[in-house]
C-alpha cells in the first residue's frame, strides 16, 4: 500500500490507542483504588469534550486569541469532569460500596445515561454533532512523502504526557502512594492514617480529569463532538482495562492500543465491510479474555478464604 | 471395605515463590480426630483448600478410601464425603436458615432442570423431607436454631452462626470434616460446648473422622487423639497432644528462637 | 443485594408464624389481600389506559401511589406475596381473570391492547432477566438484543419456512438462548463484572450489525406476516355477539399466556433445589463449589434458561408489532429492561409487570414528557438504587415450611 496511507493508518492507530488508553486507564484506577466499575466513565468523558467546547467558545466570546481558548477548552473541561467525578464518587458510589458490586455498577450506569440524555436534552442542537473548533496550530506538515498536521501531535503529545504524568503520580509522589496503599490494603492504609476518604474522592477527580483530556482529545482530533459519544468510547475503555488486567495501568494501554490496531487491522487487512470493524475488535478482545481471565498483565484478585 | 482414609502423601502447593505446603503428608483414619496445629501462616488453611480442591497443589497424592482425589473439582470431593467449616463465618445471610443448610446437602438433593420444572411436586417433596434432619440436627446444637428454621441466618448471633455452619457442613452426611478454628470468637464454655456437640455428633457417626484447626490449646487437648503440627509449610511434629507441645521444634516456632 | 438487614424487618410479618393454627387463621387474609391487590391492579390499569387528560392521569397515579403506600403499611402487599408464594397457580389464575376482565373491556381499543400486551410481554422478558440477575447475580445488559434475536427469528423463519408459527415462536426462545450460550461460555469461569462487559458489547454490536446487515433487512428491518397459531388467525379481527373485536385482543391473550407461563417458571425455579443453587452461586461461590455446586454449571442454566424466556417474548412481540427492526435491539432499550427490573425490585416478577406498567405505559401517555423520559428514568433508577435498592415490591425470603405444611 501507498506509504501516505500507510502513515495515516498509524496515526490513526496512535491517536485512537491514546485515547483509547486514557480512558482504559480511568477505568483501571477506579477499579484498583476502589474495586468498583464505574460506568458513566464514557459519559464524564462526553461532558469533557462538550466542556472543552464551552470553554473555547466562552474565551472567543471574552476575546481571547491564541492560547487563550486553548486555555479556556482545558480549565473549563477539568473543572466540569473533576466536578462531576468527585460527586459521584462522594454521593453515588462510596454509599453503595457495601452492597453487591452489580449495584455500583448499575448505578454507575444509568448515571452515565443520565449525563448522555441531559447533554442531549439541554445542549443547543444537542441531538446532532456539535463542530469543535480547531485551536490548535494545524499546520500540514510534509517529509518524505507523509503529512500530517502539527495538531495531531500536539494531542499525541499531551496523551503521552498525560499517561506519563499519571505514572509519575502514581509511583512517585505521595499522593500516589497513599492511592497505591489504598488500592493494596484498604484496612491497613486506614491504620497508617491515610484519609481513605480524601484517597477515593481524588482518585475520582483524577479519574475524571483523564476523561476530561480524552473527551478533548477526541473532540480535537474528529472536530466534533456528540452526545453520544462517550457511549461506544466508553465501553471500548471499559474492555481495554478489562483486557489489559483491571487495575494495572500498563495493561490499560496494553488494552487501549490492542483495541485501535485490531480496528485499524480490520479495516486494512480484513476483506469484511468497515462497518464491521467492532465487531471484529471486540470478539477477538473477549476472545482473549476466554483465555486469560485475569486480563493480559494481571488483575489484582485475592480472596481470602 | 470402603475404608475411608484419608491418605495426603508429599503434598506441595506453591504460590509464586511461596512454598505454602512442602511435602506435607497425613493420614486420618475413620473415627479419629486430628488436631491440625501450628503458627499463623504455617499452611493449615491452604491445608484444607487443598483437600477440598480449591487450590491445585503443585505436586503429591490425595486419597480418600479408594478414590483418587488429587487436583479434582471441589464438587467431586465433596461427593466423596468431605465437608468443611470456614474461618470467616460464611453464611447467606438473606436466606433461611433451612435454605443454608440445603447447601451443605446438595449432593443429596433433585438437582435436575427437567425435574424441578415438571416434576415439582416429587422435587418439593424430596426437599420436604430433609426439614426433619435438618429439625433434628440443630436441635442438638441449639433447639432454639432448630425453633427458627425458617428465619433468616442474619437474624442470628455469631455463635448461632458457627453452629449453623457445622450443621450445614454435617448434612450432607460427610465422612470427614475439615474445621477451620470453629472456637474463633467464642469463649471458652462456647467453645467446649460446640466441641461436645460435634463429638456427641460423631459418637453416633463412629466412621467420621475430623481434622481440626485449633489455636485454643485446651479444646485440643479435650478432643483430639492425635496432633500434627506445621510450620512453613513443613510437619515439624506429630503425636499426642502431650507429645506435641513438650517437642521443642513446636515450642520454637510457636515461641520463637529463644523459648 | 447488600447484606444488611433492617432491624424492623425481622419479626415484622413479613414470614409466616411457626405453628399451624397461626397459618391456618391467615389463610383467607392472604387471599384476599392478593385478590384486593389483582383489582386494585385492573382498575388502576383501566384508568390509566382510558384516560386522556394529563391531568386525570396525574390524579390516578397518586391515588394509586397512596393505595400502594397504604398498602405495604398494612402488610397486604406482604400477605399477597405470602399468597403467591404459597399457591403460585391459584394466585396466577386470579391474574388472568383479572387481566381477561380488562382485554374484554377493551376489546375493541387496538391501542390499549397494543398497550397491555406491550407491558405483559416486556415483563415476561423481565421475569427471564429476574432469572438471570436476580438469582444467578449475572448481568444481562443485552436483554432487549435478545429480545429482538427471538423476534428477528420468528420473522426469519415465518417468511422463508413453512414451519408452524408456534413453533417458530419457540425456535426464538432457543434462538436467543442459543447465542447466550456462545456469548456465555467464555467468560463462565470469571468475575461478574464480565460478564456485564460481555453482554454490553454484545447489545451494542447487535444492534450495529443488524444496521448494516442487508439481508436482514438493514435500518428498516422485517416485516412479519400475520401470525397463525393453533389453528387461529392472529391477523384479523372477528366478532362475538354483535360486537367487533380487535385482532390484538388474541395477542392479549398470548401475551398474558406467556407472562404467566414465564414468571411460572421463575417461580419454579426460585422454589426448588435450583433456586438454593443459584442464590449460593450468587452470594459465595467459593462456599457453594465447597460443598458440591458447579458455579459455571449454574451460571449457564440460569442465563440459558432466561434468554429462553426473553427470546419467546421478543418472538410474539414481532408478532404483535407486524415487524422487527435494529431499534428494538440497542443498548438503550436494554436498559430501560433492567429499570423495569430494578424498580420492580429484582428477583420479582409480579414487581416487573407493575413496574412495567410505569415504565411502558406512562410516558406514552404522558405526552408533555416524552421527550425527558429516559433523563427521567435514569434519574428515578438511581434515586432507587440509592435508598431503596430492593425495588417496588422486594423478592420474599424463600420459605420452605410452606411445603411442610402443604405434604
Amino acid at each position: 500500500m501507498e506509504i501516505s496511507f500507510a502513515f495515516q493508518h498509524l496515526v490513526n492507530f496512535l491517536m485512537l490507542g491514546l485515547i483509547y488508553s486514557i480512558v482504559a486507564v480511568g477505568f483501571s484506577l477506579y477499579f484498583g483504588v476502589v474495586d468498583v466499575v464505574q460506568f458513566a466513565h464514557g459519559d464524564v468523558v462526553a461532558l469533557g469534550g462538550y466542556a472543552g467546547l464551552a470553554g473555547i467558545l466562552l474565551a472567543v466570546a471574552a476575546g481571547a486569541t491564541g492560547v487563550g481558548p486553548v486555555v479556556g477548552m482545558i480549565v473549563l473541561a477539568l473543572l466540569a469532569t473533576g466536578a462531576a467525578g468527585a460527586l459521584i464518587g462522594r454521593y453515588l458510589v462510596m454509599p453503595l460500596r457495601q452492597a453487591s458490586p452489580i449495584n455500583v455498577l448499575l448505578i454507575t450506569l444509568m448515571t452515565g445515561t443520565a449525563i448522555r440524555e441531559a447533554l442531549r436534552l439541554f445542549v443547543p442542537g444537542g441531538s446532532n454533532p456539535s463542530p469543535f473548533p480547531m485551536v490548535l496550530p494545524d499546520q500540514l506538515m510534509t517529509f518524505a512523502g507523509v503529512s500530517m498536521r502539527v495538531s495531531s501531535l500536539i494531542i499525541m503529545a499531551a496523551g503521552v504526557l498525560a499517561i506519563f504524568g499519571t505514572h509519575f503520580l502514581l509511583s512517585r509522589t505521595r499522593l500516589g502512594l497513599a492511592v497505591r496503599g489504598v488500592a493494596q490494603d484498604e484496612e491497613t492504609a486506614r491504620f497508617m492514617g491515610i484519609d481513605f476518604k480524601r484517597v477515593v474522592i481524588l482518585t475520582f477527580v483524577l479519574g475524571a480529569c483523564l476523561g476530561a483530556l480524552a473527551g478533548i482529545m477526541s473532540g480535537l482530533y474528529y472536530r466534533q463532538v456528540m452526545f453520544n459519544m462517550g457511549l461506544m468510547l466508553g465501553v471500548i475503555g471499559f474492555c481495554a482495562a478489562v483486557v489489559g488486567g483491571l487495575g494495572s495501568l500498563m495493561g490499560a494501554v496494553v488494552g487501549g492500543f490492542l483495541f485501535s490496531g485490531l480496528q485499524i487491522f480490520a479495516t486494512v487487512a480484513l476483506p469484511i465491510p468497515s462497518a464491521y470493524k467492532d465487531v471484529f475488535a471486540f470478539t477477538m478482545m473477549i476472545c482473549i479474555i476466554a483465555v486469560r481471565p485475569t486480563g493480559l498483565l494481571r488483575e489484582r484478585f485475592e480472596e481470602r478464604v | 471395605m470402603n475404608d475411608r482414609t484419608l491418605v495426603c502423601s508429599d503434598l506441595t502447593m506453591r504460590f509464586g515463590g511461596l512454598v505454602a505446603l512442602d511435602a506435607f503428608s497425613l493420614e486420618v483414619r475413620p473415627g479419629e480426630v486430628v488436631g491440625l496445629l501450628g503458627p499463623n501462616g504455617s499452611g493449615k488453611t491452604t491445608f484444607f483448600n487443598v483437600v477440598t480442591g480449591l487450590y491445585k497443589p503443585v505436586s503429591g497424592a490425595i486419597r480418600f478410601g479408594d478414590k483418587d482425589l488429587f487436583r479434582k473439582a471441589p464438587s467431586e470431593i465433596n461427593h466423596a464425603g468431605i465437608a468443611r467449616s470456614f474461618q470467616r463465618c460464611r453464611l447467606m445471610l438473606e436466606l433461611s436458615v433451612f435454605d443454608n443448610l440445603l447447601v451443605g446437602a446438595h449432593n443429596r438433593l433433585p438437582n435436575g432442570l427437567f425435574r424441578t420444572l415438571f416434576g415439582r411436586k416429587a422435587a418439593l417433596r424430596s426437599i420436604a423431607a430433609f426439614m426433619g434432619a435438618a429439625r433434628d440436627l440443630c436441635a442438638r446444637f441449639n433447639p432454639h436454631i432448630a425453633d427458627r428454621l425458617f428465619e433468616p441466618a442474619g437474624s442470628f448471633n455469631m455463635i448461632d452462626r458457627r453452629r449453623i455452619e457445622l450443621c450445614r457442613a454435617l448434612l450432607g452426611g460427610p465422612r470427614l470434616l475439615l474445621l477451620d478454628e470453629p472456637s474463633a470468637g467464642m469463649t471458652h464454655d462456647e467453645t467446649f460446648r460446640l466441641m461436645d456437640d460435634v463429638t456427641g455428633f460423631q459418637r453416633e457417626s463412629p466412621e467420621l473422622s475430623i481434622v481440626l484447626i485449633e489455636h485454643e490449646m485446651q479444646v485440643i487437648e479435650r478432643v483430639s487423639q492425635r496432633c500434627v503440627v506445621l510450620n512453613f509449610g513443613k510437619k515439624i511434629c506429630e503425636g499426642s497432644y502431650r507429645t506435641v507441645v513438650a517437642d521443642p521444634q513446636v515450642r520454637k516456632a510457636y515461641l520463637g528462637e529463644d523459648a | 443485594m447488600s447484606h444488611q438487614l433492617s432491624a424492623r424487618k425481622v419479626g415484622k410479618t413479613d414470614w409466616p408464624l411457626p405453628g399451624s393454627q397461626a397459618l391456618a387463621s391467615r389463610f383467607d387474609r392472604r387471599a384476599e389481600a392478593f385478590f384486593l391487590m389483582a383489582v386494585a391492579g385492573m382498575l388502576v390499569l383501566a384508568c390509566i389506559l382510558a384516560l386522556e387528560s394529563e391531568l386525570a392521569l396525574a390524579g390516578t397515579l397518586a391515588a394509586a401511589g397512596g393505595l400502594w403506600w397504604w398498602g405495604v403499611r398494612a402488610g397486604v402487599v406482604a400477605q399477597a406475596g405470602a399468597f403467591s408464594d404459597r399457591r403460585p397457580w391459584a394466585a396466577r389464575l386470579v391474574v388472568a381473570a383479572a387481566a381477561t376482565v380488562l382485554l374484554i373491556a377493551f376489546h375493541g381499543e387496538h391501542y390499549a391492547l397494543l398497550m397491555i400486551s406491550t407491558v405483559l410481554l416486556f415483563a415476561a422478558a423481565c421475569a427471564g432477566i429476574n432469572i438471570q440477575t436476580g438469582l444467578a447475580g449475572l448481568a444481562n445488559f443485552a436483554g432487549a438484543a435478545f429480545f429482538a434475536c427471538g423476534g428477528y427469528t420468528l420473522a426469519v423463519l415465518a417468511k422463508s419456512t413453512a414451519l408452524p408459527h408456534f413453533l417458530a415462536i419457540l425456535a426464538g426462545g432457543v434462538a436467543a438462548a442459543a447465542i447466550g450460550a456462545v456469548l456465555l461460555l467464555p467468560v463462565l469461569r470469571t468475575r461478574g463484572y464480565y460478564s456485564a462487559l460481555v453482554t454490553i458489547a454484545f447489545g451494542i454490536l447487535c444492534s450495529s450489525f443488524l444496521q448494516v446487515n442487508e439481508q436482514l433487512g438493514g435500518a428498516q428491518g422485517l416485516q412479519v406476516p400475520p401470525l397463525t397459531i393453533l389453528g387461529w388467525d392472529m391477523g384479523s379481527g372477528f366478532e362475538v355477539a354483535g360486537r367487533e373485536v380487535s385482532f390484538y385482543f388474541a395477542y392479549g391473550v398470548l401475551a398474558l399466556a406467556v407472562f404467566l407461563l414465564s414468571s411460572l417458571v421463575a417461580h419454579a425455579i426460585e422454589w426448588s433445589a435450583i433456586g438454593v443453587n443459584l442464590d449460593a452461586t450468587r452470594s459465595d461461590e467459593l462456599v457453594g463449589s465447597s460443598f458440591g455446586i458447579n458455579p459455571q454449571r449454574w451460571k449457564i442454566t440460569a442465563f440459558l434458561l432466561g434468554n429462553f424466556l426473553i427470546g419467546i417474548a421478543g418472538a410474539v412481540y414481532a408478532g404483535l408489532t407486524n415487524f422487527v427492526s435494529p431499534a428494538g435491539a440497542t443498548f438503550e432499550q436494554s436498559l430501560l429492561l433492567i429499570s423495569i427490573v430494578i424498580l420492580g425490585g429484582i428477583g420479582n416478577s409480579w414487581g416487573a409487570l407493575i413496574a412495567a406498567v410505569l415504565v411502558i405505559l406512562l410516558p406514552e401517555k404522558l405526552h408533555s414528557l416524552q421527550e425527558y423520559r429516559v433523563l427521567i428514568f435514569s434519574v428515578f433508577v438511581v434515586a432507587v438504587l440509592l435508598f431503596r435498592p430492593k425495588g417496588l415490591v422486594p423478592r420474599r425470603m424463600r420459605d420452605f415450611s410452606v411445603m411442610e405444611k402443604r405434604s
